[in-house]
């Protein structure tokens, strides 16, 4: 490949978020969900386009208007659990209102809420490191919820959990979408939870395909059956080979 | 790619706030405090390296301080004394002590003459140094009075005696030679004065602690009523002591000739700056590994934490912040360095000077000695000295921190 070759990751994309509505974005590995995410988190601007934010190109917000955009707008929970490692779980969850301008003492106060809502509350002289991966990620649920965000940006927050774990966090960014009226971005794999959305972005290839309300229900049942028809064929191809 | 996400009820400007010092410095702290080794070792070679330039630069400036206080002793740096190359032809007398009274910045003047005498005492003779001198001269020349007290301008036939003088007497004790009379003749042969000589009996009334031989004060009145022409020597008194070179300019332009302790202070400090600074230099080597040191920490965390900061920065953090809170760790590691190296040095510096006076004592030396000179400023230099050491080390490491892509940086493993 060429050295200044470039290579357009999401092309064409435009589409609308709605205040409180719950979006999936799914699609395969190395579609450019994460590109797409990064972009909305405002840490990747993109080469072309815009992103507006109440009439506002978050990009062309000065550097530190846009730092503040990302402490006081949005939420983030990752697949892999990052941490500042020095730090028990009550300041790790407070670090977004630290960087908000709040004391400690205010930060620890909303902190210890934010882990009430996610049943964390007794760790909180915890180191994170030291928790299991299920109560990580909860803790990792009470920092993207901390700062009440306008919208919850989860990669893939259930990837490395089992079903149990997975469940719990799904369950945790349904309430904040139903009681608390966030706006969830959700990019996960697994297709089981895409009948939560009521937006979905399908991408491939770096094209995004909308879909919404009925055309979601469809496109899941259709997803299943692609998905039992190669279950069925793998059964096939084994028995075959076992013969 | 047009993207809307509407509609949200906060704007984006209000009420940007930054983070707070103490939160950053509590970061800072932390991250310092898990990795207690690493940041051991580091404020460890930093305390080497500062102990080593604070004890050596204050064992220059203690010994500068010894130096100037044998040398200088109590003689006031705003004194100049003054006398005349030829006394016949320049004469330092009252019109002329008048007019250096009135030279601008002179706040008071001191006479004295100087002429050689026998002192008498219980049938013996000794050869004295005589001196008539008032109050002012006196009070100029910073004379150590160890029993009884100085002359005064109304006294007649007072006397004060220094030590060597007393011991030529064979008086052992200051206080026993009070209120004794002796005999002194002073000849004034070769001046052309109403008597040829003073000889009187006079009753001593101090003593003093100056010069290794035998010298003798009495009431200047008694060489004026001779009819002295002039004076030997003049003393005065600047205001300030920025202006002693103005006023030595002025008076040498007169024809007199003039001296000052500042001019051995200024030698003495010339010759020990430079030994300072080679003693400093040894020091400054410990001082260059400790600093690499600290650069190597530094760097290191930096490696090591480039998620966190990519995960600080995703979560809101400026890149300032993330500049501030490695200058606060370089600061943490330096400025507790410093105070830890100033202390060990401080205390190291004292059990030294102890060992050398409990020495010194053995081997019959009198009074004791500070070989260690550790004034504030110079703590206050070293800890001013590592914050600019640590500022300059962290540069580079917080710029690249800074500049740390927060995407790049969590998918690193």
């Amino acid at each position: 490949m060429d050295k200044d070759e470039t290579i357009d990751v999401l092309k064409d994309v435009s589409f609308v978020m709605k205040y409180g509505s719950f979006n999936i974005i799914y699609g395969p590995s190395g579609s450019g969900k994460s590109t797409l995410l990064n972009v909305l988190t405002g840490l990747q601007k993109p080469t072309q386009g815009e992103i507006t934010f109440d009439d506002q190109n978050v990009y062309d917000l000065k550097p530190d208007e846009l730092a503040h955009f990302r402490a006081n707008r949005i939420g983030i929970v990752y697949q892999q659990n990052y941490w500042v490692k020095s730090l028990t779980v009550i300041d790790n969850v407070a670090m977004p209102l630290y960087f908000l301008g709040y004391s400690r003492k205010e930060a620890h106060a909303q902190a210890i809420k934010a882990l009430e809502r996610v049943g964390m509350e007794g760790y909180t002289k915890k180191y994170p490191t030291r928790l299991s991966g299920g109560e990580q990620q909860r803790v990792a649920m009470a920092r993207a919820l901390v700062n009440d965000p306008l919208f919850i940006i989860a990669d893939e927050p259930t990837g490395s959990l089992d079903s149990k774990n997975g469940d719990m966090i799904m369950g945790l960014l349904k309430r904040a979408n139903k009681e608390q009226g966030r706006t969830i971005i959700l990019v996960t794999h697994n297709m089981e939870y895409l009948p939560l959305a009521n937006h979905l972005l399908h991408i491939q290839d770096g094209q995004v395909k909308e879909l919404q309300g009925q055309n979601i229900h469809e496109e899941t049942m259709g997803l299943m059956r692609d998905m039992k028809k190669r279950i069925d064929q793998l059964s096939r191809d084994k028995t075959g080979d076992e013969k | 790619m047009r993207l809307s996400l509407n509609p949200f009820k906060r704007g984006l400007k209000n009420g940007i706030k930054p983070v707070s010092l103490n939160i950053l410095f509590f970061v800072a702290y932390n991250n310092l405090y898990r990795n207690k080794l690493r940041t051991g070792l580091t404020i460890f070679g930093i305390t080497i390296g500062i102990s080593a330039i604070f004890f050596l630069t204050s064992f220059g400036l203690g010994l500068q301080d010894l130096v100037t206080e044998q040398v200088i002793g109590d003689k006031s740096i705003k004194a100049v004394d003054i006398t005349s190359p030829n006394s016949k032809i320049i004469k330092l007398d009252d019109k002329t002590t008048n007019k250096l009274s009135n030279l601008g910045s002179v706040k008071k003047v001191g006479r004295s003459y100087s002429f050689p005498g026998s002192l008498t005492y219980k049938g013996a003779e000794l050869d004295m140094v005589t001196y008539g001198v008032d109050e002012n001269y006196q009070g100029l020349s910073s004379l150590n009075l160890v029993a009884g007290r100085l002359l005064k301008n109304t006294d007649n036939n007072q006397i004060i005696m220094n030590r060597a003088a007393l011991t030529a007497l064979g008086i052992k004790e200051d206080k026993d030679a009070i209120d004794r009379a002796v005999k002194l003749t002073i000849p004034l042969t070769g001046l052309k004065t109403d008597q040829k000589e003073i000889e009187d009996t006079f009753t001593i009334i101090g003593v003093v602690n100056s010069g290794a031989g035998g010298e003798v004060f009495i009431p200047r009145g008694k060489f004026d009523s001779a009819g002295i022409p002039y004076y030997s020597q003049v003393k005065v008194v600047v205001d300030d002591t920025k202006n002693v070179p103005a006023l030595r300019k002025q008076i040498e332009s007169m024809g007199f000739e003039t001296t000052s302790p500042i001019d051995t202070l200024g030698q003495i400090n010339e010759i020990f700056k430079f030994f300072t600074i080679i003693l400093a230099s040894f020091g400054a080597i410990g001082m260059v590994v400790s600093v690499l040191g600290m650069f190597n920490t530094l760097t290191i965390s930096l490696l090591e934490r480039t998620q966190e900061i990519g995960l600080m920065m995703s979560m809101g953090a400026r890149n300032r912040d993330i500049r501030t809170l490695f200058v606060l760790e370089a600061l943490i590691l330096s400025v507790t360095g410093a105070v830890v190296g100033i202390l060990i040095a401080v205390v190291t510096g004292k059990f030294v000077n102890l060992v050398m006076n409990i020495f010194a004592h053995q081997r019959g030396v009198p009074g004791s000695f500070e070989l260690f000179s550790t004034p504030l400023w110079l703590m206050g230099v070293m800890v001013i000295f590592m914050v600019i050491v640590g500022n300059l080390v962290v540069h580079f490491p917080a710029k690249r921190a800074a500049k740390i892509n927060p995407i790049d940086a969590l998918r690193r493993e």
